[in-house]
């Protein structure tokens, strides 16, 4: 398999804590790769590390299909950042601040700072101060940095911080242009699982430091996310109908009440047959798929669950 | 790395700097010169300079007052191109670049270095030239002049001088480095100027020839561990 970035093993040991443990993460050429994980699960390590700011303790990172290595210098021109949040030298304009960028990674193509300005709509204030810009604004100036060299991958932390709705739309689909029309391969982390769902490829969801899950967003749908919910005032009657009459084992009762039917065999005119003929009142039966954020917390819970165990 | 220079100093907009060390040499003139010709150091009831006056020369008042307010101003330098951007991150978007983390750090040294260097030399010529020229006016000095301005042995003097005390700015920077303060660099300096100027009982640190020579290679020894450290530590 072809991947711009690849993690084996990848351990990261600060002060005797394991902030990142035994990482393996797979970023293919010209996707969007979903970074999840609750606060602290070690993201922005990961990307320290990826970015050469950090050495891993142990294991090692793939770029490009070269280990990197603390000296590879030369993979970093290959790559754009923004690593937690922007940095800027304040005194200067934003447009300064893109032009003294292409110096230290040697790019030189014209007018690719005032383009880059253009497409995060910056224009505007690209002669003004830094230090005079808003959080959102900032926040769109790093990523103009982060995408002013054309870079293979683009590393992005939480690039919606501070971002209006409007922004954030306009920087998913500004993500998305990237990657289909320029073919960058992206590794962005956010919280905002609603932005990642409709933006990834693939997701990593990392708990504790460690990978729980690597799967690419269309296979989700595989792992019984989409179900049939059925709410009846009589949850005994309608389980039982479902068990006895529609030969249906593949089900759970939530805690509302609510039963949820996995079984992909049987659609909703038969259920909805079947209860009415046994007398079962159906107050609600439709079909639905969970949403990123359910399968993240599932994900994250069961995690959760077995550390308790084990404690 | 002439290159990385050049954009430190564009970053730090080096102007603001050459003007505010424009204003500290004219200082430093006005004061050598007063000091000199106009009696400003004289005890009002003998007339004679309040300092010890059959010790000193006058290029030991110039050496000592444009030595310190170097090592003050590059230490202040090395503050904020250096402590500041690790505090304020934009070493990390340095180190994000590239180019080997030493080449960063070497070239925001030199880049503070040069310029200090710089600057004290012209304070120092435009001292020594300035009582000089007064000398040639007032045919009188409360200090003694002992510079003699035609000797090429002066100069040499002059420039190993100025490289020694702008290089001992780097142990203010380990200092600062370590204890992550750009307060901290600045005050190690203050304590600097009292080790290469102060007394233990009769032994007198400035007049010692060995202290700016052990004071210089302890500095670079230091600059050597803050670059090392630069290159291998996590940011």
């Amino acid at each position: 398999m072809n991947y711009v970035l690849e993690t084996r093993h990848l351990t990261k040991i600060i002060d005797g804590k394991e902030i990142v443990s035994n990482l393996n993460m797979h970023v293919k050429k010209g996707e969007i790769y979903g970074f999840l994980g609750p606060n602290g699960a070690g993201k922005t390590s990961t990307m320290k590390m990826i970015t050469n700011l950090w050495t891993p303790t142990s294991g090692s990172i793939q770029l490009f299909g070269e280990e990197s290595l603390q000296t590879s210098y030369h993979l970093s021109k290959r790559m754009g950042s923004m690593i937690e949040f922007p940095v800027f030298y304040k005194e200067l304009s934003g447009e300064d601040n893109l032009k003294l960028h292409c110096e230290y990674m040697g790019y030189y193509s014209p007018n690719c700072v005032e383009e880059a300005l253009e497409l995060l709509n910056l224009t505007h204030a690209s002669k003004q101060k830094v230090k005079n810009y808003s959080l959102g604004m900032k926040q769109r100036l790093g990523i103009a940095r982060a995408i002013l060299s054309k870079p293979e991958l683009l590393i992005l932390d939480e690039p919606s911080n501070g971002l209006d709705p409007a922004g954030m739309k306009q920087i998913r689909d500004l993500l998305k242009m990237f990657c289909h029309e320029y073919g960058i391969s992206i590794l962005i982390s956010s919280h905002l699982l609603t932005e990642v769902e409709t933006l990834a490829d693939t997701i990593g969801i990392l708990h504790h430091g460690r990978m729980q899950n690597e799967i690419a967003l269309r296979d989700i749908a595989d792992h019984q996310m989409i179900y049939i919910k059925l709410i009846s005032p009589n949850t005994t009657h309608a389980s039982y109908v479902l068990t006895e009459k529609l030969h249906i084992t593949n089900f759970k009762i939530m805690d509302n009440g609510e039963i949820r039917i996995y079984e992909k065999s049987v659609s909703l005119e038969e259920i909805s047959n079947t209860l009415s003929a046994q007398g079962v009142c159906i107050q609600e039966l439709k079909k639905k798929s969970d949403t990123l954020e359910d399968y993240f917390l599932k994900v994250t819970r069961e995690e959760q669950k077995k550390e308790e165990y084990v404690c | 790395m002439l290159k990385l220079i050049h954009l430190e100093w564009k970053k730090y907009h080096i102007t603001k700097y050459i003007r505010n060390a424009g204003i500290l040499i004219f200082i430093l003139i006005l004061f050598n010169f007063a000091m000199a010709f106009w009696g400003i150091a004289n005890d009002p009831e003998t007339g004679i300079p309040d300092i010890a006056f059959d010790t000193m020369g006058i290029s030991t008042n110039i050496e000592f007052c444009t030595n310190t307010a170097f090592l003050i101003f590059s230490s202040a330098m090395h503050a904020v191109f250096i402590i500041s951007a690790y505090k304020d991150k934009t070493m990390e978007l340095m180190f994000s670049y590239p180019i080997h983390r030493k080449k960063i750090l070497v070239s925001k040294m030199l880049a503070v270095w040069i310029f200090s260097f710089i600057a004290l030399m012209t304070a120092k010529l435009f001292c020594y030239s300035t009582i000089g020229f007064g000398f040639q006016f007032y045919h009188y000095s409360a200090f003694p002049i002992d510079m003699d301005l035609t000797a090429p042995l002066f100069y040499l003097g002059l420039t190993l001088k100025s490289a020694a005390v702008i290089c001992i700015s780097f142990i203010a920077l380990f200092f600062g480095i370590i204890m992550k303060s750009s307060k901290a660099a600045i005050i190690s300096s203050f304590l600097l100027v009292i080790l290469m100027q102060g007394n233990i009982g009769s032994v007198s640190f400035r007049d010692n020839l060995m202290m700016p020579v052990i004071l210089t290679i302890v500095s670079l020894i230091f600059a050597l561990i803050c670059i090392l450290r630069a290159a291998k530590n996590d940011i």
